[in-house]
């Protein structure tokens, strides 16, 4: 049975704490006292997926069997969740592949000749061959590439219909095949409690007009969090579009979700807690520091970027959108949760490498915002961690890098917007409709492999929530230039930045430190 | 005294245009109302007829701003009209070129204030001798041919008695023996020898290898006006140093008081009957209180050396720091002027007056100095980079000594330019090749510095004011405080720290205020100095007749055509072939570097032969892959931008390369913008390696956007043009707004000299790749296996 999530306080015999930094750790001792949050040990994977996939498939969840709704001359669509989960990407096969080969034998079987796979990727960056082909498997690659697996194209004139609006006004579009086909089939893995249920088809194959519904600053600071759906605006009006979507066409959702097993053998230490740590992690892990702290960004980053998680799947269902996600929500909150009783003044967090948006990539400023501020914070039920007015500690090198392939409109985002204002409503009104219709920007999305031009500004109210309820927020080891034009504070070490946290929440603060990732989910009390 | 005797005269001022001449017509207007007429003597130039250099050069000037504010726009146009009139006299030729008007109305004035000068201590000889000589000598011919006997003042200089010690007196200078109208003669003639001598073979020869290794990839016929300008240059310079050469060596200082000195003796043996009164100030500078507080036109002898000394330039200076160094205010300066306008000599001896301030009010050499550090230590420059430039502690050596240590660190710097121009490392080195050009750039100032005016810190003399002092003594206590002249009635400290210094850094416009806003390393952040092109773009929006062509290698992207080369042909070997591969491509390196430099044609030419027998349309298809591979990681944001920019305005925009289309088109097409590029014959679908038409390198590329802008109707005075190289300059020198991004040390230099806009955009940090595919991804392995 493997350990629950735990929070230990800090004693005279607790040993330094893990930190992530980038393409780097470190090791912080903290003040006695402290809590450290540690995520739950990884559940025990189901131990034949394919079985449970062919069994989710005959006795889905208040839907008929997927065999029955296959027919021979219908249009078969299946659409799946692209690169930006899970985090790192899973070690091969990935189980989406599992679950499309299944769905493409049962079809084939029923004589359904009309097949296309589409990548939902909404407005995040097209994938590269080798990035599918890993999500999809060699044999439905070969198959299907290109013609009938191909990437979503939020920008194309003609692939994107208007299915309708809402009853609160949400426009709502769908990708013209889905919109066009006898029956779809969604094909998730979900990591975290965002992830899934209407929120797939409505942003993944949605064009910018229906993203935009709920991807705005005022959505997203009352989601409180968007990791917990129910208290979720951005879930609220994802619901209500998925809702005319399922209205309009016949979707079979399948859902999976993974196990919390992030790190490979190769950095264990990542996913154990510190009293546990082996000779062998030990060691492991002093060899890491020595690299990163000697070798270069990118010699790092392709290291980094080559890790696979050897994630291991905990459940899958099928089925009718709402039952389905219920268990699936299930299965990840008994991967994820962890108790923590009440609030502290500050709470730090290591935010690490990879964040959804830089896949193969670095993390630049604004992503590294969107992770720490955003995700990471984002990551409780009830209240956040950290209270009302306290200081969130981060630890980034936070460098001044973009990549002008994936992210060329963070560039101008970071150089153009931010260094004129940070507000999410005040950019809103100035600039958002400039990125979002910028010709060039389109160009990249469309042909080569960059984010959608609004994508940054989704990136920063990611944050926006976090940025609003912390007094102070600061970022060790950040390069001073980069953490002051993005409005925060830097420090150089941890207890520097204890020390500048002082002036908000006074000489004696309480401390929580979340350790992660491996992920988790804060049940605050 | 002197209002009353020159009340209803009517005046003559020659030189109006120049700093004195229109003080004193200002000053005329302002301070004697019942003043009869002043004629101003304005010669037509080339571009504007007289009576429209007076409005321009004259009118406008901020001297009458005080005037027209007292008295109101309509006031003073009546005033202007009443009092001023213009006489075409051009003091260039004999006669004076007077019309029959011009003529009458030469023959009312009564008094004749001459106060043109072309005062540049270093023009050439010839020039110098023109107009301080022979002008002065004509202006008292014409005089004495009209046959009337008004009163001429000469405004001479306090040097003309050359480099005296001890005090000097206001007497007729002292003559070494020559004859004016021979020196006259022999200088102006100076210029036709020089002509023949610059068009010599080897010199000839000399400048056009200078030309060619500045100009070279620019195409000839930039090569071709760079070797004339730089002979102009040539045969200004032998004038000047003839001129100073043969001032030494009569004992002055440079030829301006040579020529000065001289004309002292003509108009002194010409004047005849005519009553003559000499004015010789000393060094003018700006007003102490009239027209304002500060008023000053152009540089004249001590600014340069006061800023110099603010921005660092002269880290040391020559002269004996407790000499005296004799300024004057212009005011004090006009006051004299008009002050012996009223007072003409009774007879036919002329008189002289010294307008200086050295035996009323002497101002040491240290002292100024002193006076700089302390209101530089208050008001400190700033550099580039906005930081406060320390004064420096001057030692005061000699003046040999001080130019030759300037002369062994120009030297220094001039070898490390001569290495980093030749590095072929583009817009890399641009910062290092700035600061040795900026640092050349302060040598040579300093040099220039030390000898123009090293001299006059070395002066050991003081001048004598006693007849100017016999005049001040006449005048009424009530007139002293309206026409000031007396040297002793200020102090240095106030007139440097409140009036002069103040007045000379505005005028120089140095910063003065630290930057803020301080955009983090490496960002592709707009910056301050494209904004007037962005104001540019505002202007001419919704234009379609304006075009923006720009470069591509090295301007919107940081990629060359070898790298490019290198990536498309790695990316279809496989790996074990990559290290012959390379060490072939290493030992054609040279070679190509050369070519490079000599002109980016030839390079092309021979580079393009390397695609020799490889399939056309498999380079296409790795041209495109190289798009996402090379071509959009190595973007600038900003040229991204700025095309964005111009296509919103409505502008045309054309990618003008000698790049090949395989790489160009597939951005190009991206960007749905026009492209003008490289194609390479294609013989059964193979690449031969020629081109299909000359490279767009040098003058062709002028060419090449001259017959598009005929083609598609466009403006290029209106237009935009952005480059990198040299070998563009044929293109940004049509266009009405050219920008240099990035450029290279030598296109730098040009931009520099011409006034261009220059922007130096980055890459997004992060992004440098070595050109070579990821021998580890799958796409890789897979292009290979096919």
């Amino acid at each position: 049975m493997p350990r629950p999530g735990a929070v230990i306080e800090v004693d005279r015999n607790t040993p330094p704490v893990l930190f992530h930094f980038g393409e780097g750790v470190r090791l912080e001792k903290l003040p006695l006292g402290a809590r450290i949050v540690y995520p739950p040990d990884p559940l025990e994977p189901i131990a034949h997926p394919e079985r449970a996939i062919k069994r989710a498939l005959a006795k889905p969840l208040e839907d008929d069997p997927l065999k029955s709704l296959l027919r021979r001359g219908m249009k078969l669509t299946i659409a799946f969740d692209d690169l930006s989960l899970p985090l790192p990407p899973m070690a091969a096969p990935d189980v989406r592949q599992l679950v499309m080969e299944e769905v493409i034998d049962m079809a084939a079987e029923a004589g359904v000749e009309d097949i296309h796979l589409i990548a939902a990727l909404g407005l995040h960056r097209r994938m590269t061959e080798d990035e599918i082909r890993h999500i999809v498997g060699e044999r439905i690659f070969s198959t299907f590439w290109p013609d009938r697996l191909y990437q979503h194209d939020g920008e194309d004139p003609e692939l994107n219909v208007y299915v309708g609006k809402t009853a609160e006004g949400e426009e709502v579009t769908l990708h013209r095949r889905a919109a066009e086909s006898d029956l779809v089939v969604y094909v998730n893995l979900t990591l975290v409690p965002m992830d899934g249920g209407h929120k797939s088809m409505s942003t993944g194959l949605a064009s910018y007009r229906g993203i935009r519904a709920h991807h705005n600053a005022k959505t997203l600071l009352a989601s409180r969090s968007y990791m917990n759906p129910p208290d979720s605006a951005l879930h609220h009006s994802c619901i209500r579009q998925g809702q005319l979507i399922e209205d309009t066409v016949r979707v079979f959702h399948i859902e999976t979700t993974v196990n919390n097993h992030a790190f490979p053998a190769i950095a264990n230490f990542m996913q154990k807690r510190e009293t546990d740590w082996s000779a062998r992690d030990q060691a492991m892990f002093l060899a890491m520091k020595q690299m990163t702290d000697l070798a270069p960004p990118a010699f790092k980053r392709s290291v980094f970027h080559a890790m696979r998680a050897p994630y291991g799947m905990t459940s899958v269902q099928a089925g009718q959108v709402d039952a389905v996600h219920d268990k699936t929500m299930e299965a990840v909150r008994n991967q994820l949760s962890v108790r923590v009783e009440g609030q502290t003044d500050i709470v730090t967090m290591g935010v690490p490498y990879l964040g959804p948006y830089n896949v193969n990539s670095p993390m630049n400023p604004i992503l590294v915002i969107c992770m720490g501020v955003g995700y990471m914070f984002n990551f409780y039920r009830n209240k956040p961690v950290l209270r009302k007015g306290g200081v969130l500690i981060l630890t980034h090198p936070c460098r001044c890098e973009f990549d002008a392939v994936q992210h060329p409109s963070y560039i101008d985002y970071y150089d153009e917007v931010l260094s004129d204002t940070r507000d999410p409503i005040e950019i809103e009104k100035k600039y958002e409709q400039r990125f979002a219709e910028d010709p060039w920007f389109r160009q990249l999305y469309r042909k080569s492999h960059a984010y959608h031009g609004i994508h940054p500004h989704y990136a920063w109210i990611w944050a926006a929530h976090g940025i609003d309820h912390a007094g102070d927020i600061i970022i060790v080891g950040g390069d001073r230039e980069v953490v002051h034009h993005l409005g925060f504070k830097a420090a150089t070490t941890l207890e520097d930045a204890f020390e500048m946290a002082e002036q908000t929440v006074g000489r004696y603060p309480s401390v929580t430190h979340m350790r992660m990732p491996p992920i988790m989910l804060a049940d605050v009390e | 005294m002197i209002a009353e005797a020159l009340k209803g005269k009517t005046i003559l001022v020659t030189g109006s245009t120049g700093f004195l001449g229109k003080s004193i017509v200002e000053k005329c207007l302002r301070s004697i109302p019942e003043v009869g007429r002043i004629n101003l003597a304005i010669r037509s130039s080339a571009r504007r007829p007289a009576s429209e250099r007076l409005e321009r050069e004259v009118l406008s000037s901020p001297a009458f701003k005080r005037l027209k504010e007292e008295r109101g726009e309509a006031a003073f146009a009546k005033l202007v009209a009443e009092k001023l009139a213009v006489v075409e006299i051009d003091l260039g030729r004999d006669g004076l070129g007077l019309s029959d008007a011009g003529r009458e109305q030469l023959r009312a004035c009564e008094i004749v204030i001459h106060s043109a000068a072309a005062v540049e201590f270093d023009n050439p000889a010839d020039l110098s001798a023109q107009t301080n000589l022979l002008g002065a000598a004509r202006m008292v011919e014409a005089l004495k041919a009209t046959g009337t006997r008004p009163h001429l003042v000469h405004v001479s200089t306090a040097y003309v008695g050359g480099m005296l010690r001890g005090l000097v007196r206001e007497e007729a200078p002292h003559d070494p023996g020559l004859n004016w109208r021979h020196e006259a003669a022999v200088l102006s003639s100076l210029r036709g020898p020089v002509e023949e001598e610059s068009r010599q073979p080897e010199i000839l020869k000399r400048l056009g290898r200078e030309a060619r290794s500045r100009m070279g990839p620019a195409g000839t016929p930039a090569v071709a006006r760079a070797t004339e300008r730089l002979r102009d240059r040539w045969v200004k310079d032998r004038l000047i140093e003839r001129g100073r050469v043969h001032a030494n060596a009569m004992g002055f200082a440079d030829i301006y008081s040579f020529t000065k000195a001289m004309a002292e003796h003509a108009v002194v043996e010409l004047h005849g009957d005519i009553p003559l009164s000499i004015v010789r100030p000393s060094i003018i500078e700006s007003a102490l209180e009239e027209p304002f507080p500060g008023w000053l036109e152009g540089f004249r002898m001590a600014e340069p050396l006061i800023l110099a000394f603010g921005r660092g330039i002269l880290r040391d200076f020559s002269g004996l720091p407790d000499s005296v160094l004799d300024i004057i205010p212009a005011d004090f300066v006009v006051n004299t002027v008009l002050a012996v306008a009223a007072n003409p000599p009774p007879d036919e001896k002329p008189r002289i007056y010294h307008a200086a301030s050295g035996s009323r009010n002497p101002l040491r050499f240290r002292g100024m100095a002193d006076e700089a550090t302390k209101y530089f230590a208050k008001h400190p420059l700033r550099d580039r980079y906005g930081q406060a430039i320390g004064t420096p502690h001057w030692t005061y050596p000699t003046r040999e000594e001080l130019a030759t240590r300037a002369r062994t660190a120009l030297r220094f710097v001039e070898a490390a330019q001569w290495v980093v121009e030749r590095l072929p490392l583009g817009a890399s080195v641009a910062d290092m090749s700035d600061d040795l050009n900026a640092e050349r750039e302060r040598l040579d100032r300093g040099l220039n510095l030390i000898q123009l005016y090293g001299v006059y810190t070395e002066v050991d003399c003081i001048f004598d004011t006693r007849n100017l002092m016999s005049i001040w003594d006449k005048v009424p206590e009530a007139e002293r405080k309206t026409f000031p002249f007396d040297a002793s009635l200020y102090d240095w400290e106030h007139y440097f720290q409140d009036v002069h210094f103040p007045t000379v850094v505005r005028m120089s416009r140095a910063e003065t205020v630290a930057r803020k806003g301080k955009q983090p390393t490496g960002s592709t952040a707009v910056k301050s100095e494209s904004s007037s092109v962005r104001a540019a773009i505002e202007r001419r929006k919704g234009r379609s007749d304006v075009l923006a062509v720009f470069d591509v290698d090295g301007t919107l992207v940081e990629t060359n055509v070898v790298e490019y080369f290198l990536w498309m042909r790695l990316r279809a070997q496989p790996i074990n072939e990559w290290p012959g591969f390379m060490a072939q491509m290493l030992r054609e390196a040279p070679r190509w570097l050369y070519l490079e430099r000599r002109s980016r044609a030839e390079f092309q030419r021979s580079f393009y032969r390397e695609y020799n027998g490889l399939d056309y349309e498999v380079m296409k298809g790795l041209g495109r892959e190289a798009l996402d591979a090379v071509t959009l990681r190595r973007i600038y944001p900003e040229g991204m931008r700025r095309i964005r920019e111009h296509k919103r305005a409505g502008h045309r925009v054309l990618l003008l390369t000698g790049a090949l289309d395989v790489v160009v088109e597939p951005l190009a097409e991206l960007l749905d913008v026009e492209v003008d590029c490289a194609h390479l014959l294609v013989k059964e679908g193979r690449l031969t390696g020629d081109l299909q038409a000359p490279p767009p390198a040098g003058e062709a590329r002028g060419t090449l956007l001259e017959e598009y802008a005929a083609r598609n109707g466009i403006v290029l005075a209106e237009s935009f043009a952005y480059a990198d190289s040299l070998s563009d300059l044929g293109m940004l020198e049509l266009v009405g707004t050219p920008v240099a991004v990035n450029p290279d040390a030598r296109l730098s230099q040009v931009a520099g000299q011409r006034g261009w806009r220059v922007e130096r955009w980055r890459m997004a940090p992060g992004n440098w790749r070595l050109p070579m595919p990821d021998p580890r991804s799958l796409e890789y392995r897979e292009a290979v296996r096919r």
